[in-house]
């Protein structure tokens, strides 16, 4: 297997096409994942490779689960959309890896690199989730809020990561977060605050170099041939009433509404105003928030005249 | 004036419709009017006022807003029937699509008029054939019989439980909807036996058993597990057709078939069509038998689901097969065409020569000689076993007039002010 | 001055959810907060007739967050699914084959999209029927679930992903918000009301007064957009606050046409609402934008003066 940047361009065993790098982003809306996989496309194409990103578009909301993709290789990619087995795995958010839905380790096999946006070390989370050995963590959050105040949008210090796992060269990573924030619409300050960090995170990584894994012959599939079902299986539609709360939407905060219960005065309002309905009362009532459901929105603190609600940074729950 | 019933009378394939739907004990028409078809909804909305029809009439303010209005009302649990033509067809298409996905059974009667541009207000099947891949099932009919018996048959193929798909009976603007037959018009008591009470287990909104209908389906093994139970549903109809159409010869005497075979027995060429042109290609074949060619015509009648295996047994092993499309596809030539040679083509005693011709578009009238001259154009691709088309039956005498308007469209106007 | 006689105290509010929590859309989404409440006086014998947009992701196989039932149709027909559904209904109740109490409410569901532009027409002849139904838009004034494009709802000087500030479009949208209020109330409707759910007990009054008119029953909603209108999610009390303060979001309501404002606001000036968000950035940096900020002001002053407080 060849390390991808020093052999670039040498093409892979039996010459069909070159050596190809596939990294695959997971983060939920809203975090940048679908930017950073331009980062780095963008930041491959500086660099003359041939270069090809997507995300995965549909209902993802700021918090859902979000998928993007990029590849980078010496020659023309004969590949489209999902990366099934990644070289570059990259989560912006550790409890992405707990997230079934978001199905984040699918395809990554014992030579997959991964990055993942957390406090905890490598070994905890290889212990806590059984990740392959080439783990590598930093807490891009803690340090994005310390630059820029705002610890959601993620795009810049994902992207430089990602360059750096994948090879590429810290001057191509800078121009490319350049020009990827200000094609955003934003502004020179904010673009210069994510060049920064972006720098700080390319620099502090670990660098691991991602491997390419030789192409595997793919099994052939099984086929599953569907028979006539009546229509009230054979029919998109819901007969169950209200089910939505089998979905829990508790993982997309990143920070949570802390209840100090000696200042509430029962005024409901944080029960009125929550758009979720995450919070309920009791018969005296007070508020009990369902950490299940709440997307940490902030607006229960906002509106509670009494300030016995407070935010809180999300630990990582690496113990669940 | 209450019309005898049981008897046959003279009546427009619209009226006959109309009958169609009345007998079918309907609860709703949401309408919008269109040329040809607006003579149905005029006589529902009588019907409907004087009582003679227990059903709510609404004119709704486009085709868009009466299919939708159509598909949510047969989606809460009673029995719809509208009507629609060509541009209004093509208004509802989005709409279609979403009355099928739903599985939501409903005729929808077309009758089919060229599509613009240019607009006219003769017919041709561009209109009905470019809805037939939305999941609605569809019969194209030759008289004004066919139409109402085939109304009575769609609902009773559309509501079952392993079809569930909405349907459109087709008929041709003017050569049907404005031409008067005799049309006998069934025992209402006896349609009520042929046609069970509308009960579908999957829909249906109420209080004590809420439901989402028309979800949104993100994952792509989701989405193809729901299309393709719309495709198992409507390929069971085929099935389901015979059954219905068994018991319908039983109780009122007349036998539909998935096709309809017209002294196809010895013949060596046959031309296949639908619709009421239909009626001129078996005078075509009379007059052809006459001077003892042997020749035949096969009606496409159920052209979906498309009945592969019928068109098959019915073509293979003839000389030369010409479809005769009242229809065209730009860059490609008739539809049924395309249809045909595809279900042919796997049978190894296909007829050598498939023959295509595009003819009455915009209800331009296909004469006797148009159709001798098909059918010699026909017997020499059989004998040299060569395929040929699609050839425009459109004569020189057609292009003189042609000719004549262009010169008169495109006289310079003189500029000198007078 | 407008009485609230069934709503007075917050603590009136039903406690009961009949939007279930884990629904995916944007968490602090304003939509969301003014449906929740709405839906609590409206009770589960429901049926929403969706448009396309946001809350079309609202039922997503195989969850529906609803207690009653939910048909999407299309962006542009939910008023005409809403007549089918109605009338289907009433056919099948007076034909004995549906009891009395399994009735529902009809009640379409769209944002400014479908309202303002799509769905015009099927709108204007729903009324016209004077189908019995509740008409719900959600308005975050834009294309929200596209990303935020210009929709008819998207206010002058606005900036969406269609009407970016540009050198020869600095003030960024230059269509003004069309007034489908007073679109609306042309066809003499009997009820008509804006709401905000930052008014809680203003909104559950006039959902409250609406259950008295057969017919049709209208409601605008300001869905204060923290993705759409760029600020975070925490602010948008603020936001939706002065939206209404500074005159931008009249409160009000109409009965068969006759329009009462049901709160006046002391008129806070309007550049504090516009300042906290992104989509006015460019009003303020890299320069201030003093004509595009004048003639905000001045609209919204202009529809005070006529409403004579």
């Amino acid at each position: 297997m060849k390390t991808f940047p020093e052999g670039a361009g040498a093409s892979e065993e039996g010459g069909r096409h070159p050596a190809l790098l596939r990294i695959r982003f997971h983060g939920r809306g809203g975090q940048g994942a679908k930017t950073a996989a331009r980062i780095a496309g963008t930041a491959a194409f500086l660099e003359g490779w041939t270069a090809q990103d997507s995300p995965i578009y549909g209902a993802e909301r700021r918090g859902a689960p979000v998928v993007a993709f990029c590849r980078l290789a010496g020659g023309p990619i004969l590949e489209r959309g999902l990366i099934a087995h990644p070289d570059l795995l990259v989560v912006a958010d550790a409890s992405l890896l707990a997230d079934p839905a978001a199905r984040v380790l699918d395809g990554t096999t014992t030579d997959t690199v991964l990055f993942v946006n957390s406090a905890a070390p490598p070994e905890v989370l290889r212990h806590e989730h059984g990740l392959s050995q080439h783990v590598t963590t930093l807490d891009l959050t803690s340090r994005s809020l310390a630059r820029l105040g705002k610890g959601s949008a993620l795009s810049a210090p994902l992207g430089a990561v990602a360059g750096r796992l994948a090879g590429l060269k810290r001057e191509t990573v800078k121009e490319a977060v350049s020009r990827e924030l200000r094609g955003l619409g934003l502004g020179d300050s904010i673009v210069t605050q994510n060049l920064d960090l972006a720098l700080e995170c390319f620099d502090s990584v670990e660098a691991r170099g991602a491997r390419v894994a030789s192409s595997l012959r793919p099994a052939p599939q099984t086929l599953w041939t569907p028979s006539y079902d009546p229509p009230t299986r054979g029919t998109a539609r819901v007969a169950a009433r209200a089910n939505a709360y089998l979905r829990k939407t508790g993982d997309w905060r990143i920070f949570r509404p802390d209840l100090d219960l000696d200042k509430c005065n029962g005024c409901t309002l944080c029960f009125v105003y929550c758009p979720e309905g995450a919070i309920k009362l009791t018969d005296k009532d007070r508020p009990i928030i369902d950490y299940d459901y709440c997307k940490g929105c902030g607006l229960c603190i906002e509106e509670c005249p009494t300030h016995a609600l407070t935010s809180l940074r999300e630990e990582e729950k690496v113990k669940r | 004036m209450t019309q005898p019933l049981g008897t046959a009378e003279m009546m427009t394939g619209n009226v006959a419709a109309a009958w169609g739907a009345r007998l079918a004990d309907v609860d709703y028409v949401p309408a919008f009017p269109i040329t040809p078809q607006t003579e149905i909804i005029e006589t529902l909305a009588d019907w409907c006022d004087r009582g003679d029809l227990d059903a709510r009439f609404v004119t709704l303010d486009s085709e868009h807003s009466m299919m939708t209005a159509a598909g949510a009302a047969a989606a809460t649990g009673v029995r719809v029937f509208s009507a629609t033509s060509s541009q209004g067809l093509l208004y509802a298409f989005e709409v279609l699509y979403s009355v099928a996905g739903w599985r939501v059974p409903l005729v929808l009667v077309n009758v089919s008029r060229a599509l613009a541009a240019p607009i006219t207000l003769e017919a041709d099947h561009n209109d009905v054939l470019a809805a037939r891949d939305s999941g609605f099932l569809q019969i194209h009919a030759e008289t004004c019989q066919e139409v109402l018996d085939s109304i009575l048959l769609g609902y009773r193929i559309a509501e079952d439980s392993r079809v569930m798909l909405p349907l459109i009976v087709n008929l041709d603007g003017f050569y049907l909807s404005f031409t008067r037959e005799p049309v006998t018009i069934p025992e209402p008591d006896q349609v009520r036996r042929f046609l069970p009470a509308y009960r579908p287990e999957h829909l249906g909104f109420k209080a004590s058993a809420p439901q989402a209908l028309g979800v949104a389906v993100l994952r792509g093994g989701e989405y193809s597990y729901f299309r393709h139970q719309m495709h198992l549903g409507a390929l069971n109809a085929l099935a389901v057709h015979q059954e219905a159409a068994a018991e319908y010869a039983r109780l009122f005497g007349r036998r539909y078939g998935l096709v309809e075979c017209y002294r196809l027995e010895d013949a060596e060429d046959v031309l296949v069509m639908s619709n009421s042109f239909a009626t001129k290609g078996k005078a075509a074949v009379d007059a052809a038998r006459a001077q003892g060619r042997r020749v035949g015509l096969l009606r496409l009648r159920v052209i979906r689901p498309w009945p592969t295996g019928a068109v098959v047994d019915a073509l293979r092993g003839r000389r030369a097969v010409a479809v005769l499309d009242q229809n065209l596809a730009p860059g490609l030539g008739g539809i049924l065409f395309q249809e045909v040679s595809a279900s042919l083509y796997p049978a190894a005693d296909r007829p050598r020569a498939l023959c295509s011709f595009i003819g009455g578009l915009g209800g331009k009238n296909i004469s006797e000689g148009e159709f001798e001259t098909l059918f010699a154009e026909t017997a020499k691709a059989g004998k040299l076993e060569k395929s040929i088309g699609p050839i425009l039956l459109y004569t020189e005498e057609d292009h003189r007039h042609m000719e004549e308007a262009i010169r008169i469209a495109n006289v310079p106007v003189k500029t000198d002010g007078n | 001055m407008w009485q609230r006689e069934t709503y007075k105290k917050i603590k009136q509010l039903p406690r009961e959810e009949y939007i279930t929590p884990g629904t995916s859309l944007c968490a602090g989404c304003g939509g969301l907060e003014a449906l929740r409440l709405a839906a609590k006086v409206l009770g589960e014998k429901v049926i929403f007739v969706n448009a396309a947009g946001c809350m079309t992701l609202l039922a997503v196989y195989p969850f529906t967050p609803l207690a009653g039932s939910w048909l999407y149709t299309t962006m542009g027909s939910a008023p005409a699914g809403a007549q089918g559904v109605r009338d289907a209904l009433d056919i099948l109740m007076k034909k004995g084959r549906l009891p009395r109490h399994e009735d529902l409410k009809v009640i379409v569901l769209g944002g400014d999209g479908s309202t303002y532009d799509m769905a015009l027409s099927s709108t204007s002849a729903a009324i016209h029927r004077r189908l019995d139904f509740y008409y719900y838009c959600y308005d975050n004034e834009a294309y929200g679930n596209t990303g935020v494009q210009l929709s008819g709802a998207t206010p002058f000087g606005a900036s969406t992903s269609t009407s970016h500030a540009t050198p020869s479009h600095p003030a960024a949208a230059i269509s003004e918000k069309k007034d489908i209020f007073e679109i609306w109330r042309a066809h003499r409707p009997p009820y008509i009301a804006t709401i905000s759910p930052r008014h809680p007990l203003d909104l559950a009054e006039k959902f409250a007064r609406a259950a008295r008119y057969d017919g049709p029953k209208l409601f605008l909603a300001l869905a204060a957009c923290p993705t759409g209108w760029g600020y975070d999610p925490a602010v948008t009390p603020e936001v939706a606050k002065l939206a209404v303060e500074t005159g931008m979001w009249p409160l009000k309501e109409a009965i068969n046409g006759e329009v009462t404002h049901t709160y006046i606001p002391k008129r806070r000036p309007v550049e504090g609402y516009l300042r906290l968000q992104g989509r006015f950035r460019h009003l303020f940096e890299p320069t201030r934008q003093e004509d595009v900020l004048r003639h905000i002001q001045q609209t919204v002053d202009a529809y005070w003066e006529r409403v004579g407080a």
